[in-house]
């Protein structure tokens, strides 16, 4: 430790920090009764849409401009008219920690859906919060990002704009939605954690859908066809 | 010797069954840690204990997906440390730090530790306006490493962000204190 350090240590010695309040009476309070299952679907599905306008809302940008609002699962698609401040990242970038998938499905309490692929499937998974799990994978001869979550657990609030097409699909009979145009920005919030991660900007299309408990995602410079295609060989 | 991390798991697996009185023990060993991690970020008494309190409920309810065998402070620092960059956003500021009297104007006989001889009174406040004055990111890595003395993977943990992060967090910031303070690296 250099001796800069070390001063800064001596430093946080000697701030003037509050006393330490007891908060554990009024955390046991807030607890009482409280049990996680079983949530009400219909109460569920009305918490969720309105913690997805809530939390586009929360963007100062798209205050004032949500168009239209779509709703699937744990994720949102609201279309406005400007979208907010992005990082841009690169494919496997602000997916979250690179993860063995033993620990990653751990992690996230769910098993990965793959589709059958030649050589063991990928070797890492990458793990946002403590919900939702990313793969890398290649199709078409194109790299994609199939992500999924406990719809319970998180919500993925995606800001599209005007132009951006959003149409409702069929994946092996159950809804979803798929996303295509110019760049649209994502968020994902784990509910549970109240964790919010930055706003990213993506480029390839993407489509949403539902599998039983999870919603899943794939990413990627990929047709509709394709991506239906794709959706349809995981099990 | 009492096995601490083993007792903590222990605990965890209690609460993660709905005992809250496993809980209660949990939170009263870690809100120390939480408060003075939630005021650091915070910048506010009242958003700090708020953000500290916010953060074990939510941790309790979503215990049921904490990896088990992890160490739990990390992961509760993290949620802590969300909930007060949330209200520090909301509040669009935060309050100065401040040192304690006793630092600012030590008397003139007293004797100082060896490690507060390293820093004169004078010292003191140039070095935490300049910390102050960092980027949110850099000052938040150094308040979590240096004044909370949390490890560089506690840091990242806290911060969400990865050890290679905290690492050039820390070096930028420690980089531009010292060109502050004019001071060779």
């Amino acid at each position: 430790m250099s001796e800069l350090e070390q001063r800064l240590v001596v430093l946080g010695r000697e701030l003037e920090l509050p006393a330490s309040p007891d908060v554990a009476p009024a955390v046991l309070g807030r607890l009482e009764g409280w049990r996680p299952f079983p949530w009400r679907p219909v109460a569920l599905a009305f918490a969720l849409v309105a913690i997805a306008v809530g939390t586009a809302f929360a963007v100062p940008q798209a205050r004032s401009a949500i168009l239209r609002f779509f709703h699937l699962g744990g994720a949102s698609v609201v279309r406005v008219e400007t979208l907010p401040p992005a990082v841009e990242r690169s494919q496997a970038g602000g997916l979250g920690e690179p993860l063995p998938r033993t620990e990653a499905e751990r992690r996230v309490g769910f098993e990965l859906l793959l589709p059958p692929v030649h050589g063991g499937g990928p070797k890492r998974v990458y793990v946002l919060g403590s919900s939702l799990a990313s793969v890398l994978l290649h199709a078409d001869g194109r790299p994609v990002v199939l992500s999924g979550f406990i719809s319970q657990a998180g919500l993925l609030r995606k800001l599209v704009l005007q132009h951006t097409r959003v149409e409702p699909v069929r994946v092996a009979g159950v809804p979803g939605l798929w996303v295509q145009g110019p760049p649209h920005v994502l968020t994902y919030f784990d509910r549970e954690l109240g964790l919010q991660e930055r706003p990213i900007r993506i480029h390839g299309n993407v489509l949403l859908w539902t599998h039983g408990p999870l919603t899943l995602r794939l990413e990627g410079r990929l047709t509709r066809a394709q991506a239906l295609e794709l959706a349809r060989q995981l099990g | 010797m009492v096995d601490r991390p083993l007792d903590e798991a222990e605990l965890v697996e209690r609460a993660r069954r709905g005992d809250l009185g496993a809980w209660e023990t949990i939170v009263r060993a870690h809100q120390g840690i939480a408060f003075r991690t939630a005021y650091l970020l915070s910048g506010n008494a009242a958003d700090a204990e708020e953000a500290a309190q916010d953060a074990f409920v939510k941790a309790y309810r979503a215990l049921g997906r904490f990896r088990r065998g992890a160490p739990l402070r990390p992961w509760l620092l993290r949620i802590v440390a969300n909930e007060a960059k949330n209200r520090r956003r909301a509040a669009g500021r935060r309050e100065a730090l401040a040192l304690r009297e006793a630092a600012e104007n030590r008397p003139g006989g007293a004797v100082p530790s060896p490690e507060a001889a390293l820093l004169s009174g004078e010292e003191r406040k140039r070095l935490l306006a300049a910390v102050e004055r960092l980027p949110d990111e850099q000052r938040d890595a150094i308040a979590c490493r240096y004044f909370l003395e949390l490890s560089e993977a506690e840091t990242a943990a806290a911060l969400g962000i990865r050890r290679g992060t905290v690492k050039s967090r820390l070096s930028r910031g420690l980089e531009r204190l010292r060109a502050e303070l004019g001071e060779r690296p």
